[in-house]
C-alpha cells in the first residue's frame, strides 16, 4: 500500500458565520458534536484509521479551542518521533507573497505552507474539510485513485449535505471520471463533492506552484474546475453518513441524526474507531428517578430528570424534576431541579437556573452561549 | 538517575484465586470495576494524585492483560523520562533466579531497582483494594514521627475484625502488636496492606528475611513481625474513609453496588470528585445510547453500551447491549457482554464479552431461598448461555451452555 500524507484545512469555511453563538469561540472544526467529539475527530481518525501517520492542520482564525483540543496529538496517536501531528497556525512574514497577505482560498493557504510541503514524506496527500462528519475508507478511496490512473480524486456523495450555495457538484462518466463540475448550483444527476481530495504530492507542489504564478486561489474554483480539461478527476463515491455543520439548523439536525441506529451503525466502526481528546469522566449515572428516552449520553454525566431525544455530552448534570427534550445539551451543562428546556442548544458550561423554562423550535432551534447562565 | 525521595512498589501479581473464574486469564489487579475501571487503577491514581511519580508494579501471574493494561502509564501521567510506571515480572539472574515466593520476596528482588532511584522511602501497595488515598499525608505523618515503619489502618466492625490483619497501638498510634486474622481480635484496626519504610531498615530486614528458610517471605507474616520483636518504630496511620478488598465475588459485587450509592453520595467513595479523578486507560467507544423503550434507574452506565431493555441497581461496563425486553437487576455486566431480548439476568455478575441469548435466566432475587444456598450466579468471560437456559443462584458457568 502506498503511503499518504493529511492535510486538513480546519477554518471555518463558507458557512461557518451562520453557525451564530455556537462559532463565537471556535472554528466549524472544533464545534462539540454527537456526545463526546469535536467534528475534526471524524477527519482525524479517518486519516489514522487508513495509517496515515503524518497529519498537518491548517488553521487561521478563532483557533485557540482546536489548540486546546489537538494538544500534541497524542489521542489520536499522533504524537510521534518523526511526523506525527503539526499544527499549521497563519504567520506573517516580511516579505510579501503573491496574495498579499490577504486570505483567499485553500490554494493561498497551501502557498502558505510551502516549506511544509516540500518536506512530506509521502508519495499522495489527502486534502480534506475539518468540517465534515463521516467515517470514510481513505485506504480504499486511494486503490480506487491508483487503479484509476486519475490525477485527482474527489470523494463524493449521492446525498446531498445541503447549502448548495457553498458546494461543488460532480457529473461522472461510467468509468467514474469527472466530466462536468458545478459549483454553487446544484445540478440533477450529480454527486457533491465531499471535499476530500487525493493527489500526489508532486501534483499538488506543481498545482500550488501554478495557482501563485497565475494569481489563482481556490482549489475547487481554479483547479477542479479551471483545470478539468488537462487533468484527470475520478470521483470515489461513499454511500454512508456524510454531515458538514453550516447552520445552527443544520447543527442541530445532523445532531439528532445520531439518535438514528443506522448513522451511528455508519459513523462508529469498530476497525476504525473516532478518537478524540481524553478527559478521564466517570462512567454517567442514573439516579432511582431518572428517565431517559431515545438519548445519546457520553461519559460523566449524572441524571436526575427527564431526558428525551437529546444528545448529552461528557460531565452534564440534570437535577430532579428537570425536563429536557429534543436539545443537544454541551459538556459541562447543568440543568437544576425543575426547569424545562426543549429544542435547545446549550454550549459549554451553561447553567439553567431552578425551574426556567427555554422553549425553541424544530426549524428554530434556541443556541445559548458557552458559559451563559440562564 | 536524580534522587528520588519515595518509590512506590504496587504489589500486583496476585492470582485473586477467590474471584475464581473472573480471575482465570487475568490478574486480580486487572478486574475490571465500576464502569470503566480497572482495580488497579485506584492505586495507580492515588499514587498520580498524590504525587508520587514513581511505580515499581510487580506482576507475575497472567500479567499480559495487565501489561498491555499499564502500557506506558501515560493515562496516570506515569510516563515519565526518570520514574514513572515500570513493570517488574520475576527474571533471571546470575546465580538462577525464581518466581517471586511472597510479598517481601517480590520487593528483595527487587532491591536493584529501587536502589537507582537512592529513596529515602518506599511506599508498598496491593493492587487489590478500592479507596482514595492521599499517600502524601501518610508519608508526612511518618516523618513527623520518625517511625521506621508506618501502616494504614482503617476501623473495621469489630465482628469483621477477625478477618482482617488488626493491630494494637497505644494512643500515640505507636504499634504494639500485629496479629494476622486473629480470633479473638484485640482492637478493630485492619491493616489496609499500605506500608511506608525508611528504605535503609527494609533493605535490612529484606535481606534477613531472605536467608531465613522458615519465612514466607510477607510483609504482613514475616517482615512487620520481625520489625515489632526487634523493637523498631512502627506507627499506625488511621484512615478514614471508603476502602474494601474486593477479593470475593460477593466483596466485587457490594463494591461496585458501593459505587452506585455513591452517586446518591450515601458512601465515602465520592468517585465523582473532581479533585482527585481516578484515571483509567481510555477506549474510543462512543456514548452510550438508551433507546426509546428502554428503563434505566439507580444504575452505572458506560460508553459504548446499547440499552434497549430495563437496567436497575446495576453496573454496565463499556460496549455492553441490552435488547429490548432484556432485564438486568443487581447485577454487574462486564465489557462487551450481550444481554440479548427478553433475557433476565439478576443478582450476577456477567464478565467480558459474554453472551446470554434470548429469554436465558441467570441468577435470582434471594427472597425466599434459605440464605446459605443463595449466593450470585458468575458467567465466566467469553461464555455464551443459550436461549431459554435457566441457571439459578450461586449458579458458575465456566464454559458455553446450550
Amino acid at each position: 500500500m502506498k503511503d499518504m500524507h493529511g492535510l486538513i484545512f480546519a477554518y471555518a469555511g463558507g458557512g461557518g458565520t451562520r453557525l451564530k453563538e455556537l462559532t463565537e469561540h471556535r472554528s466549524v472544526s472544533s464545534l462539540p458534536f454527537g456526545g463526546r467529539y469535536r467534528v475534526i475527530d471524524f477527519m482525524l481518525s479517518n486519516m489514522v484509521g487508513a495509517g496515515i501517520t503524518d497529519v498537518g492542520v491548517i488553521m487561521r482564525e478563532n483557533y485557540q479551542s482546536l489548540l486546546d483540543h489537538l494538544g500534541s496529538g497524542k489521542d489520536w496517536d499522533l504524537s510521534r518521533k518523526r511526523g506525527g501531528l503539526r499544527l499549521l497556525p497563519p504567520f506573517s512574514f516580511a516579505g510579501k507573497g503573491p496574495y498579499e497577505g490577504v486570505f483567499l482560498g485553500s490554494m493561498a493557504a497551501l502557498f502558505d505552507i510551502t516549506s511544509y510541503l516540500s518536506h512530506i514524506r509521502q508519495e499522495y496527500v489527502v486534502l480534506a474539510e475539518g468540517c465534515l462528519v463521516a467515517n470514510l475508507p481513505l485506504e480504499d478511496a486511494l486503490r480506487h485513485h491508483i487503479a484509476n490512473g486519475a490525477d485527482i480524486t474527489a470523494l463524493c456523495t449521492p446525498r446531498r449535505l445541503g447549502q448548495a450555495e457553498c458546494a461543488c457538484f460532480l457529473q461522472m462518466d461510467d468509468d467514474d471520471i469527472v466530466t462536468d463540475i458545478a459549483r454553487g448550483r446544484d445540478m440533477l444527476d450529480t454527486t457533491e463533492s465531499l471535499g476530500v481530495y487525493i493527489l500526489s504530492k508532486k501534483l499538488l507542489e506543481t498545482l500550488v506552484a501554478h495557482c501563485a504564478a497565475h494569481n489563482l486561489y481556490d482549489f475547487e474554483r481554479d483547479v477542479l474546475q479551471g483545470m478539468l480539461g488537462t487533468l484527470k478527476v475520478s470521483g470515489y463515491v461513499f454511500n454512508g453518513f456524510a454531515a458538514r455543520m453550516s447552520t445552527v439548523a443544520s447543527y442541530f439536525e445532523h445532531n439528532m441524526s445520531m439518535l438514528r441506529a443506522e448513522v451511528r451503525a455508519s459513523l462508529f466502526l469498530k476497525d476504525r474507531p473516532v478518537k478524540t481528546k481524553v478527559r478521564d469522566d466517570t462512567s454517567t449515572y442514573y439516579a432511582p428517578a431518572a428517565r431517559v428516552s431515545n438519548c445519546l449520553v457520553a461519559d460523566g454525566c449524572f441524571i436526575e430528570g427527564d431526558v428525551e431525544n437529546s444528545v448529552i455530552f461528557r460531565g452534564v448534570r440534570i437535577e430532579s424534576g428537570a425536563r429536557v427534550h429534543n436539545s443537544i445539551l454541551m459538556q459541562d451543562t447543568k440543568v437544576s431541579a425543575g426547569a424545562i428546556l426543549g429544542y435547545a442548544i446549550t454550549d459549554k458550561e451553561v447553567v439553567i437556573g431552578p425551574g426556567r423554562m427555554l422553549m425553541g423550535h424544530a426549524t428554530y432551534p434556541i443556541a445559548i452561549g458557552k458559559g451563559s447562565i440562564v | 538517575m536524580r534522587k528520588k525521595e519515595c518509590v512506590a512498589m504496587l504489589l500486583a501479581g496476585g492470582q485473586g484465586s477467590r474471584l475464581y473464574v473472573l480471575t482465570a486469564n487475568v490478574a486480580k489487579p486487572a478486574v475490571p470495576y465500576g464502569g470503566k475501571y480497572r482495580i488497579i487503577d485506584f492505586p495507580l491514581s492515588n499514587c498520580a494524585n498524590s504525587k508520587i511519580d514513581t511505580v515499581g508494579i510487580l506482576t507475575q501471574y497472567q500479567p499480559h492483560e495487565l501489561n498491555a493494561y499499564i502500557g506506558s502509564g501515560l493515562p496516570w501521567d506515569l510516563d515519565r523520562l526518570e520514574g514513572g510506571a515500570r513493570v517488574l515480572p520475576p527474571f533471571v539472574k546470575k546465580q538462577g533466579g525464581e518466581w517471586y515466593k511472597g510479598t517481601a520476596n517480590a520487593v528483595f528482588q527487587n532491591i536493584e531497582f529501587i536502589e537507582t532511584y537512592d529513596p529515602d522511602l518506599v511506599l508498598v501497595l496491593s493492587g487489590d483494594h478500592i479507596y482514595k488515598m492521599n499517600y502524601a499525608k501518610m508519608i508526612n505523618y511518618h516523618k513527623s514521627n520518625a517511625a521506621d515503619c508506618t501502616i494504614a489502618v482503617i476501623e473495621v466492625p469489630p465482628d469483621d475484625a477477625s478477618r482482617f490483619g488488626i493491630l494494637s497501638t497505644r494512643t500515640d498510634g505507636c504499634i504494639v502488636g500485629f496479629e494476622e486474622k486473629p480470633r479473638e481480635p484485640k482492637s478493630n484496626l485492619a491493616s489496609m496492606g499500605v506500608y511506608v519504610f525508611n528504605w535503609k531498615k527494609l533493605k535490612s530486614y529484606l535481606l534477613d528475611d531472605d536467608q531465613n528458610p522458615n519465612s514466607s517471605n510477607d510483609f504482613g507474616a514475616d517482615i512487620i513481625p520481625a520489625m515489632l520483636a526487634a523493637g523498631e518504630s512502627l506507627y499506625a496511620y488511621r484512615f478514614k474513609g471508603y476502602w474494601k478488598d474486593v477479593g470475593t465475588i460477593d466483596s466485587l459485587w457490594e463494591a461496585n453496588m458501593d459505587l452506585l450509592a455513591s452517586g446518591g453520595d450515601i458512601s465515602d467513595l465520592n468517585i465523582f470528585d473532581p479533585t482527585w479523578r481516578i484515571y483509567s486507560r481510555p477506549n474510543s467507544a462512543p456514548p452510550h445510547f438508551v433507546g426509546a423503550e428502554a428503563q434505566i434507574s439507580h444504575a452505572v452506565v458506560s460508553e459504548g453500551c446499547e440499552v434497549y431493555g430495563s437496567v436497575e441497581n446495576s453496573v454496565l461496563f463499556t460496549d455492553v447491549k441490552v435488547a429490548p425486553g432484556a432485564r438486568v437487576k443487581y447485577s454487574i455486566v462486564m465489557p462487551g457482554a450481550i444481554i440479548e431480548e427478553d433475557a433476565v439476568v439478576e443478582y450476577a455478575i456477567v464478565a467480558e464479552d459474554a453472551v446470554i441469548e434470548r429469554g436465558a435466566k441467570i441468577g435470582g432475587d434471594p427472597s425466599g431461598v434459605p440464605p446459605e444456598e443463595w449466593g450470585l450466579a458468575i458467567v465466566a468471560s467469553s461464555v455464551t448461555i443459550g436461549p431459554g437456559v435457566v441457571l439459578g443462584p450461586r449458579a458458575m458457568a465456566r464454559c458455553d451452555i446450550r
